[in-house]
Protein backbone atom coordinates (compact mmCIF):
# COMPACT_ATOMS: atom_id res chain seq x y z
CA UNK A 1 0.00 0.00 0.00
CA UNK A 2 1.62 3.34 -0.93
CA UNK A 3 1.60 6.21 1.68
CA UNK A 4 2.39 9.60 2.18
CA UNK A 5 5.65 9.96 3.35
CA UNK A 6 4.81 12.93 5.82
CA UNK A 7 1.55 11.20 7.69
CA UNK A 8 0.86 13.46 11.22
CA UNK A 9 -0.43 12.50 14.37
CA UNK A 10 -3.68 14.16 15.04
CA UNK A 11 -3.02 17.41 13.40
CA UNK A 12 -0.32 18.50 16.19
CA UNK A 13 2.50 21.08 15.08
CA UNK A 14 5.11 18.86 17.30
CA UNK A 15 5.32 16.19 15.14
CA UNK A 16 8.68 16.08 13.81
CA UNK A 17 8.12 13.61 11.30
CA UNK A 18 5.68 16.32 9.39
CA UNK A 19 8.74 18.42 9.09
CA UNK A 20 11.47 15.97 8.35
CA UNK A 21 11.87 15.81 4.56
CA UNK A 22 12.73 11.79 3.76
CA UNK A 23 15.40 10.53 4.30
CA UNK A 24 15.95 7.34 2.36
CA UNK A 25 13.46 5.52 0.12
CA UNK A 26 11.18 4.14 3.00
CA UNK A 27 7.89 4.07 2.94
CA UNK A 28 6.77 5.89 6.10
CA UNK A 29 3.54 5.26 7.64
CA UNK A 30 1.39 5.60 10.73
CA UNK A 31 -0.55 3.42 12.71
CA UNK A 32 -2.90 3.18 15.49
CA UNK A 33 -2.04 1.46 18.71
CA UNK A 34 -5.07 -1.61 17.91
CA UNK A 35 -4.45 -1.76 14.55
CA UNK A 36 -0.51 -2.44 14.87
CA UNK A 37 -0.33 -5.78 15.12
CA UNK A 38 -2.81 -6.31 12.03
CA UNK A 39 -1.06 -3.82 10.17
CA UNK A 40 2.09 -5.09 10.73
CA UNK A 41 0.97 -8.58 10.16
CA UNK A 42 -0.47 -7.90 6.80
CA UNK A 43 3.06 -6.55 5.91
CA UNK A 44 4.47 -9.32 6.54
CA UNK A 45 2.42 -11.08 4.69
CA UNK A 46 2.65 -9.42 1.89
CA UNK A 47 6.83 -9.84 1.68
CA UNK A 48 8.26 -7.83 4.71
CA UNK A 49 9.93 -10.93 5.88
CA UNK A 50 12.87 -9.13 7.86
CA UNK A 51 12.31 -6.99 11.09
CA UNK A 52 15.64 -5.09 10.89
CA UNK A 53 14.76 -2.97 13.93
CA UNK A 54 12.35 -1.06 16.35
CA UNK A 55 13.00 2.32 17.95
CA UNK A 56 11.52 5.11 20.17
CA UNK A 57 11.01 8.41 19.97
CA UNK A 58 10.44 10.90 23.16
CA UNK A 59 8.53 13.48 22.84
CA UNK A 60 7.75 14.67 26.04
CA UNK A 61 4.99 17.66 25.21
CA UNK A 62 3.24 15.75 22.70
CA UNK A 63 0.36 13.53 23.35
CA UNK A 64 1.21 10.25 21.88
CA UNK A 65 4.07 11.13 24.14
CA UNK A 66 5.82 8.26 22.30
CA UNK A 67 6.86 6.42 18.62
CA UNK A 68 7.50 3.07 18.29
CA UNK A 69 9.08 2.63 14.93
CA UNK A 70 9.15 -0.59 12.94
CA UNK A 71 11.76 -0.82 10.60
CA UNK A 72 10.37 -3.02 7.89
CA UNK A 73 12.84 -4.89 5.11
CA UNK A 74 10.99 -6.75 1.82
CA UNK A 75 13.50 -8.77 0.55
CA UNK A 76 12.49 -10.35 -3.30
CA UNK A 77 11.29 -13.77 -2.83
CA UNK A 78 12.44 -15.58 -6.01
CA UNK A 79 13.80 -14.61 -9.55
CA UNK A 80 14.52 -10.69 -9.49
CA UNK A 81 16.40 -8.68 -11.69
CA UNK A 82 19.84 -6.95 -9.84
CA UNK A 83 17.88 -3.39 -9.79
CA UNK A 84 15.10 -5.18 -7.19
CA UNK A 85 17.50 -7.11 -5.48
CA UNK A 86 19.79 -3.65 -4.67
CA UNK A 87 16.79 -1.86 -3.85
CA UNK A 88 15.06 -4.06 -1.46
CA UNK A 89 11.38 -2.14 -0.23
CA UNK A 90 11.81 -0.79 2.67
CA UNK A 91 8.69 0.01 5.45
CA UNK A 92 8.72 2.19 8.31
CA UNK A 93 5.62 2.05 10.55
CA UNK A 94 4.95 4.73 13.20
CA UNK A 95 2.94 3.65 15.86
CA UNK A 96 2.21 6.54 18.93
CA UNK A 97 2.04 5.31 22.35
CA UNK A 98 0.34 6.89 25.54
CA UNK A 99 -0.24 6.26 29.07
CA UNK A 100 2.14 5.29 31.59
CA UNK A 101 3.59 2.99 31.51
CA UNK A 102 2.94 3.04 28.05
CA UNK A 103 1.51 -0.06 26.55
CA UNK A 104 2.05 -1.60 22.72
CA UNK A 105 1.15 -5.01 21.61
CA UNK A 106 4.33 -7.22 21.00
CA UNK A 107 5.21 -8.38 17.59
CA UNK A 108 8.08 -10.79 19.05
CA UNK A 109 6.00 -13.76 17.52
CA UNK A 110 5.99 -12.51 14.62
CA UNK A 111 9.37 -11.33 13.67
CA UNK A 112 12.11 -13.49 16.08
CA UNK A 113 14.38 -10.23 15.83
CA UNK A 114 11.56 -8.08 17.93
CA UNK A 115 12.51 -9.93 21.15
CA UNK A 116 15.70 -8.26 22.38
CA UNK A 117 14.65 -4.91 20.10
CA UNK A 118 11.03 -4.72 22.48
CA UNK A 119 13.30 -5.81 25.57
CA UNK A 120 15.81 -2.54 24.60
CA UNK A 121 13.02 -0.10 24.22
CA UNK A 122 11.22 -1.49 27.59
CA UNK A 123 14.75 -1.19 29.55
CA UNK A 124 15.80 2.78 28.40
CA UNK A 125 11.96 4.04 27.48
CA UNK A 126 9.88 1.80 29.91
CA UNK A 127 7.54 1.15 27.30
CA UNK A 128 5.34 -2.53 28.11
CA UNK A 129 5.27 -4.44 25.11
CA UNK A 130 1.80 -6.48 26.03
CA UNK A 131 2.35 -10.09 24.88
CA UNK A 132 6.33 -10.31 25.15
CA UNK A 133 7.57 -13.40 25.91
CA UNK A 134 10.35 -12.55 28.16
CA UNK A 135 10.29 -8.74 29.10
CA UNK A 136 13.21 -7.84 31.53
CA UNK A 137 15.72 -5.08 31.37
CA UNK A 138 18.60 -5.96 28.42
CA UNK A 139 21.03 -3.54 28.92
CA UNK A 140 20.65 -1.74 32.82
CA UNK A 141 21.44 -3.62 35.49
CA UNK A 142 18.57 -5.53 36.87
CA UNK A 143 17.62 -3.74 39.71
CA UNK A 144 18.04 -0.39 37.81
CA UNK A 145 15.38 2.36 38.66
CA UNK A 146 13.79 4.56 35.99
CA UNK A 147 14.43 4.71 32.18
CA UNK A 148 17.32 6.49 31.06
CA UNK A 149 16.37 7.43 27.11
CA UNK A 150 13.19 9.38 28.30
CA UNK A 151 13.91 13.36 27.96
CA UNK A 152 13.07 13.85 31.42
CA UNK A 153 15.76 11.34 33.01
CA UNK A 154 18.92 13.45 34.24
CA UNK A 155 22.12 13.33 32.13
CA UNK A 156 23.80 12.52 35.42
CA UNK A 157 21.56 9.85 37.10
CA UNK A 158 19.00 10.52 39.63
CA UNK A 159 21.71 10.19 42.25
CA UNK A 160 24.21 12.36 40.89
CA UNK A 161 22.24 14.79 39.79
CA UNK A 162 22.44 17.74 42.48
CA UNK A 163 26.21 17.08 42.82
CA UNK A 164 27.67 20.41 41.45
CA UNK A 165 30.07 19.51 38.51
CA UNK A 166 33.65 20.47 39.21
CA UNK A 167 34.43 24.16 37.90
CA UNK A 168 36.43 23.39 34.84
CA UNK A 169 32.89 21.07 33.40
CA UNK A 170 30.99 24.68 33.53
CA UNK A 171 33.27 26.56 31.46
CA UNK A 172 33.78 26.79 27.75
CA UNK A 173 37.07 26.34 26.83
CA UNK A 174 37.10 29.29 24.16
CA UNK A 175 37.42 32.67 25.90
CA UNK A 176 34.59 35.14 25.16
CA UNK A 177 35.17 36.93 22.41
CA UNK A 178 36.86 34.83 20.63
CA UNK A 179 37.57 35.88 16.58
CA UNK A 180 36.09 33.09 13.78
CA UNK A 181 38.72 30.53 13.49
CA UNK A 182 40.26 31.48 10.56
CA UNK A 183 40.93 35.07 12.58
CA UNK A 184 42.77 32.72 15.19
CA UNK A 185 44.70 30.62 12.38
CA UNK A 186 45.93 34.46 11.08
CA UNK A 187 46.96 35.75 14.46
CA UNK A 188 48.76 32.61 15.67
CA UNK A 189 50.99 32.74 12.45
CA UNK A 190 51.68 36.10 13.00
CA UNK A 191 52.75 35.41 16.37
CA UNK A 192 54.43 32.36 15.03
CA UNK A 193 56.69 34.44 12.34
CA UNK A 194 57.24 37.28 15.25
CA UNK A 195 59.06 34.40 18.14
CA UNK A 196 61.04 33.40 14.57
CA UNK A 197 61.94 36.61 14.38
CA UNK A 198 60.22 36.47 10.39
CA UNK A 199 58.07 39.17 8.50
CA UNK A 200 54.26 38.66 9.37
CA UNK A 201 52.04 36.62 6.91
CA UNK A 202 49.72 39.16 5.28
CA UNK B 1 73.85 -14.00 37.37
CA UNK B 2 75.09 -17.13 36.67
CA UNK B 3 76.45 -19.05 39.73
CA UNK B 4 79.10 -21.93 38.99
CA UNK B 5 78.93 -25.28 40.43
CA UNK B 6 80.44 -25.19 43.74
CA UNK B 7 79.81 -21.52 44.79
CA UNK B 8 76.74 -19.86 46.26
CA UNK B 9 74.68 -16.80 46.95
CA UNK B 10 73.51 -15.77 50.34
CA UNK B 11 70.23 -13.55 50.83
CA UNK B 12 67.28 -13.03 52.84
CA UNK B 13 64.94 -15.18 52.24
CA UNK B 14 61.93 -12.55 52.29
CA UNK B 15 63.69 -10.70 49.78
CA UNK B 16 64.05 -13.48 47.93
CA UNK B 17 60.26 -14.00 48.03
CA UNK B 18 59.83 -10.65 46.93
CA UNK B 19 62.03 -10.61 44.12
CA UNK B 20 60.42 -14.04 42.63
CA UNK B 21 56.42 -12.37 42.98
CA UNK B 22 57.45 -9.19 41.61
CA UNK B 23 58.79 -10.69 38.55
CA UNK B 24 55.78 -12.45 38.19
CA UNK B 25 52.68 -10.31 38.49
CA UNK B 26 50.39 -12.33 36.03
CA UNK B 27 47.55 -9.81 35.25
CA UNK B 28 43.65 -10.72 35.14
CA UNK B 29 42.23 -10.38 31.80
CA UNK B 30 39.88 -6.91 32.76
CA UNK B 31 39.75 -5.18 29.12
CA UNK B 32 36.52 -3.21 29.31
CA UNK B 33 37.25 -0.75 26.39
CA UNK B 34 39.53 1.05 24.57
CA UNK B 35 42.24 0.96 26.57
CA UNK B 36 41.92 -2.45 26.39
CA UNK B 37 43.91 -1.95 22.71
CA UNK B 38 46.77 -0.80 24.31
CA UNK B 39 46.74 -3.09 27.25
CA UNK B 40 46.81 -5.99 24.44
CA UNK B 41 49.76 -4.14 22.73
CA UNK B 42 51.85 -4.07 25.85
CA UNK B 43 51.52 -8.12 25.89
CA UNK B 44 52.63 -7.60 21.73
CA UNK B 45 56.19 -7.99 20.61
CA UNK B 46 57.06 -4.51 20.24
CA UNK B 47 56.39 -3.77 23.56
CA UNK B 48 56.69 -7.13 25.02
CA UNK B 49 55.71 -7.00 28.86
CA UNK B 50 57.11 -10.14 29.16
CA UNK B 51 60.17 -8.48 30.09
CA UNK B 52 58.77 -7.61 33.76
CA UNK B 53 57.67 -11.55 33.71
CA UNK B 54 53.54 -9.83 33.64
CA UNK B 55 53.50 -11.75 30.00
CA UNK B 56 50.46 -14.42 31.32
CA UNK B 57 47.32 -12.69 31.05
CA UNK B 58 45.16 -14.93 33.19
CA UNK B 59 41.27 -15.59 32.46
CA UNK B 60 40.97 -16.72 36.28
CA UNK B 61 41.01 -14.48 39.21
CA UNK B 62 42.29 -17.35 40.94
CA UNK B 63 45.49 -17.25 39.39
CA UNK B 64 45.80 -13.69 38.83
CA UNK B 65 47.93 -10.70 40.71
CA UNK B 66 47.32 -7.44 39.07
CA UNK B 67 43.83 -6.70 37.71
CA UNK B 68 44.28 -3.77 34.78
CA UNK B 69 41.31 -1.84 35.05
CA UNK B 70 41.14 -0.89 31.08
CA UNK B 71 38.42 1.53 30.20
CA UNK B 72 35.47 2.91 31.23
CA UNK B 73 33.59 1.11 34.31
CA UNK B 74 29.85 0.86 33.74
CA UNK B 75 27.89 0.59 36.32
CA UNK B 76 26.41 -2.88 35.40
CA UNK B 77 29.77 -4.02 35.35
CA UNK B 78 30.98 -2.63 39.08
CA UNK B 79 29.90 -5.92 40.94
CA UNK B 80 31.44 -8.30 38.45
CA UNK B 81 34.92 -5.91 39.04
CA UNK B 82 34.42 -5.98 42.55
CA UNK B 83 33.24 -9.87 42.44
CA UNK B 84 36.52 -10.68 40.67
CA UNK B 85 38.54 -8.51 42.74
CA UNK B 86 37.42 -10.16 45.78
CA UNK B 87 38.11 -13.36 44.40
CA UNK B 88 41.94 -12.88 43.77
CA UNK B 89 43.94 -14.12 46.15
CA UNK B 90 46.11 -12.22 48.55
CA UNK B 91 48.21 -10.21 47.86
CA UNK B 92 46.69 -8.25 44.91
CA UNK B 93 47.13 -5.25 42.69
CA UNK B 94 45.10 -3.05 40.92
CA UNK B 95 46.05 -0.44 38.30
CA UNK B 96 43.61 2.00 36.98
CA UNK B 97 44.68 2.36 33.32
CA UNK B 98 42.91 5.54 31.86
CA UNK B 99 40.60 8.67 32.51
CA UNK B 100 37.55 6.61 32.54
CA UNK B 101 38.78 3.99 35.19
CA UNK B 102 40.25 6.41 36.70
CA UNK B 103 37.78 9.29 37.08
CA UNK B 104 34.87 8.28 34.58
CA UNK B 105 37.19 10.27 31.97
CA UNK B 106 34.51 12.07 29.44
CA UNK B 107 31.11 10.10 30.29
CA UNK B 108 29.70 11.86 33.09
CA UNK B 109 26.41 10.06 32.85
CA UNK B 110 24.28 7.87 34.51
CA UNK B 111 25.96 5.08 32.98
CA UNK B 112 29.82 5.07 34.03
CA UNK B 113 31.49 4.53 37.48
CA UNK B 114 32.92 7.91 38.21
CA UNK B 115 36.15 6.30 39.07
CA UNK B 116 37.02 2.44 39.82
CA UNK B 117 38.33 3.48 42.78
CA UNK B 118 34.70 3.44 44.57
CA UNK B 119 34.53 -0.02 43.86
CA UNK B 120 37.74 -1.58 44.25
CA UNK B 121 40.76 0.08 45.64
CA UNK B 122 43.82 1.02 43.10
CA UNK B 123 47.18 0.87 43.63
CA UNK B 124 48.42 2.76 40.51
CA UNK B 125 46.63 5.28 38.22
CA UNK B 126 47.88 5.65 34.50
CA UNK B 127 46.63 9.25 33.04
CA UNK B 128 46.01 9.12 29.23
CA UNK B 129 43.32 8.63 26.74
CA UNK B 130 44.32 6.12 26.40
CA UNK B 131 47.69 5.73 27.78
CA UNK B 132 50.22 5.01 26.00
CA UNK B 133 51.90 1.27 26.32
CA UNK B 134 54.86 2.67 27.93
CA UNK B 135 52.64 4.51 30.22
CA UNK B 136 51.35 1.19 31.07
CA UNK B 137 54.55 -0.92 31.63
CA UNK B 138 55.95 1.98 34.20
CA UNK B 139 53.25 1.06 36.18
CA UNK B 140 53.95 -2.02 36.41
CA UNK B 141 57.04 -1.17 37.38
CA UNK B 142 55.85 0.99 39.70
CA UNK B 143 53.67 -2.14 41.11
CA UNK B 144 56.92 -4.55 41.39
CA UNK B 145 58.61 -1.89 42.87
CA UNK B 146 56.19 -1.98 45.53
CA UNK B 147 56.29 -5.33 45.90
CA UNK B 148 60.19 -5.41 45.89
CA UNK B 149 59.76 -2.89 49.44
CA UNK B 150 57.71 -5.08 50.89
CA UNK B 151 54.05 -3.06 49.78
CA UNK B 152 51.13 -5.53 50.20
CA UNK B 153 48.83 -3.24 47.78
CA UNK B 154 46.77 -0.34 48.51
CA UNK B 155 49.66 2.22 48.30
CA UNK B 156 48.57 5.05 46.01
CA UNK B 157 50.80 6.33 43.10
CA UNK B 158 50.63 7.77 39.89
CA UNK B 159 52.56 6.29 36.68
Amino acid sequence: MPSPQTPSVGGTALDPTSLRPPIDDAEIERCEPNMLRARLSALRDAGATMLLDVGAVDYPEREPRFDVVYHLLALPASAATVAEVGRPRRIRVLVGVAGEPPRVPSVADLWASADWAEREIFDLFGIVFDGHPDLRRIQMPDDWEGYPLRKDYPLRGPAREKTPRPAFALKSNVPAGTPPSGAVAAALQRQIAKARGQEPPA
Amino acid sequence: MEVAPGEFLLAKLDDVARWAQSSSVWPLTMGLACCAIEMMSVQAPQYDIARLGSEVFRASPRQADLMIVSGRVAQKMAPIIRRLYDQMADPKWVISMGACASSGGVFDNYAIVQGVDTVIPVDVYVPGCPPTPDGLLYAVTLIQQQIRQGGRGGILARA
